[in-house]
């Protein structure tokens, strides 16, 4: 439960980089990648971004593969449907199920592939923001960008009760687990529902505490934020323009 | 169930984001003016919205043998309200995305409108009527959470389908697929979750009713009698 990739982000080289650069090269990635219509583009911003991340940002080859794994399985089980459901053209190949006839054809040979290439490509645009940014960092950006202060302030105070309650979820969890209370689905039921009602208590509870804790500091609405200047480095500015215009040109 | 990022493709993104921010922006009309009115409720929304997170990253026990994961959308929406709920699941979305990668960043606005709209107005229509018609409470709670949680499996089933329409038979014909694969397939997790959620709230009665009644969820009238036919 605790492979949150904020974690990663928190040690990844790529750290220190502009955040503004970091967000144009995703949001880069992710328009290119989604919007283009052969799979050669979104499979060169898959390879280029999980590149920066794992080689530059040396998030952990491992970590990085298992968490591209999470995606798979749906994307997979969408690009089947659609293998054999969408698009004309020649038939490619056939199977029966039960006496029914699943066929599949061109069009949605190509159309399946171009969905499971973009969806890792952007996988990766993402993985390769969120494994090297971590959200804190982001609040200043969503702060200049108009968005209410009251969401940016509600994003933040969530921000800091998720790693709150997740230690304790987990350590009731573990309690819970030591006394046998997931051996069996009718156990679980009750334990999880336990659990969860327990957290929304307690999560109550440290919300009262927090405004009484704000208020006697003079909370009034707002909480401030600095962003760090990081100028951007001239190899870094070179080196995201030449994957810019590599991919463009693959369009 | 989310959608991943880059499985949906132009112009149904945008079309999706387009649905979502006229819902999205009402709520936090709605959230400031809540805010305005007892700034109190600030931190109580935020502890919520980090609860909810929480609670989707539980592993769900299935008989499936596979995990999955509650929405916890039912509860949210008959705690604070579909409108809030919308901005909190938003944001919840986000994270969702950026820490546990579930979803994605360019289908945001595909699957707030499954996870944050749809589901919570589901949830909270059948919690108001059932209320209404004084049925039995954690009846009513469980129904509101397993036809919240199974509405935004259709509707994610529908806009599959819609990007996606089958060659013979267009998008009522890939929507059958999608729906019998997702939607289906999910009937035994939904109700997992309504039994969670009615069980929730039994525990939350028992041990601490009068949040109930500041929230204003239910009338002190009614935690009574509920709580008269427990014992």
């Amino acid at each position: 439960m605790r492979n949150l990739l904020d974690d990663y982000a928190l040690v990844s080289r790529l750290r220190y980089r502009n955040v503004w650069l970091k967000l144009t090269i995703a949001a880069f990635g992710l328009l290119v990648g989604v919007s283009s219509t052969s799979p050669a583009t979104p499979l060169f911003i898959a390879l280029s971004m999980s590149f920066a991340t794992v080689f530059f940002g040396k998030t952990p080859l491992k970590f990085y593969l298992t968490v591209l794994l999470i995606p798979m399985g749906f994307a997979i089980v969408g690009s089947l449907v659609i293998l054999f459901f969408f698009g004309s053209g020649s038939e490619v190949f056939y199977f029966e199920v039960f006496g029914y006839r699943l066929t599949a054809n061109a069009g949605g040979l190509e159309m399946a592939i171009l969905v499971i290439s973009r969806t890792l490509s952007g996988m990766s645009c993402m993985f390769f923001l969120a494994l090297s940014t971590p959200v804190i960092e982001l609040f200043a950006v969503l702060k200049r960008s108009g968005i209410p202060d009251s969401v940016i302030e509600l994003s933040m105070l969530m921000y800091r009760y998720i790693f709150v309650f997740l230690e304790v979820s987990m350590s009731i969890k573990h309690a819970q687990t030591v006394r046998l209370g997931y051996t069996n689905l009718r156990r679980s039921l009750y334990s999880v529902a336990m659990l969860a009602s327990t957290l929304f208590l307690r999560s109550y509870e440290q919300g009262e505490k927090l405004y009484l804790a704000m208020n006697s500091r003079c909370y009034d609405g707002k909480l401030s934020l600095f962003e760090t200047k990081r100028p951007i480095r001239a190899t870094e500015a070179v080196l995201a323009s030449i994957y810019a215009v590599a991919a463009l040109s693959l369009m | 169930m989310h959608i991943m990022e880059g499985f949906l493709p132009g112009p149904w993104w945008q079309i999706w984001f387009a649905v979502a921010i006229p819902v999205i922006v009402y709520g936090i009309y709605k959230l400031n003016r809540l805010v305005k009115e007892n700034r109190e409720i600030l931190p109580l929304l935020a502890v919520a919205g980090a609860f909810i997170f929480v609670l989707s990253a539980l592993k769900l026990p299935s008989v499936t043998g596979s995990c999955s994961h509650p929405t916890g959308t039912g509860l949210a929406a008959i705690l604070f309200g579909p409108a809030i709920t919308a901005v909190l699941g938003t944001i919840v979305l986000l994270y969702q995305a950026l820490f546990l990668a579930h979803g994605g960043l360019t289908t945001l606005g595909a699957n707030v409108f499954s996870m944050g709209i749809v589901g919570p107005v589901v949830a909270y229509t059948i919690y108001k009527v059932g209320m209404k018609m004084n049925l039995n409470f954690y009846l009513v709670v469980f129904l509101a959470a397993t036809l919240g949680d199974w509405a935004t499996y259709v509707v994610t089933s529908l806009e599959l389908a819609l990007a996606f329409p089958a060659d013979p038979g267009g998008v009522m014909g890939s929507f059958k697929v999608f729906a019998t694969i997702f939607a289906v397939t999910q009937v035994p997790l939904a109700i997992i979750e309504g039994a969670i959620t009615a069980l929730i709230f039994k525990y939350i009665i028992q041990v601490r009713s009068d949040m109930l009644a500041r929230l204003n969820v239910l009338s002190d009238a009614a935690i009574s009698k509920i709580k008269g036919a427990i014992s």
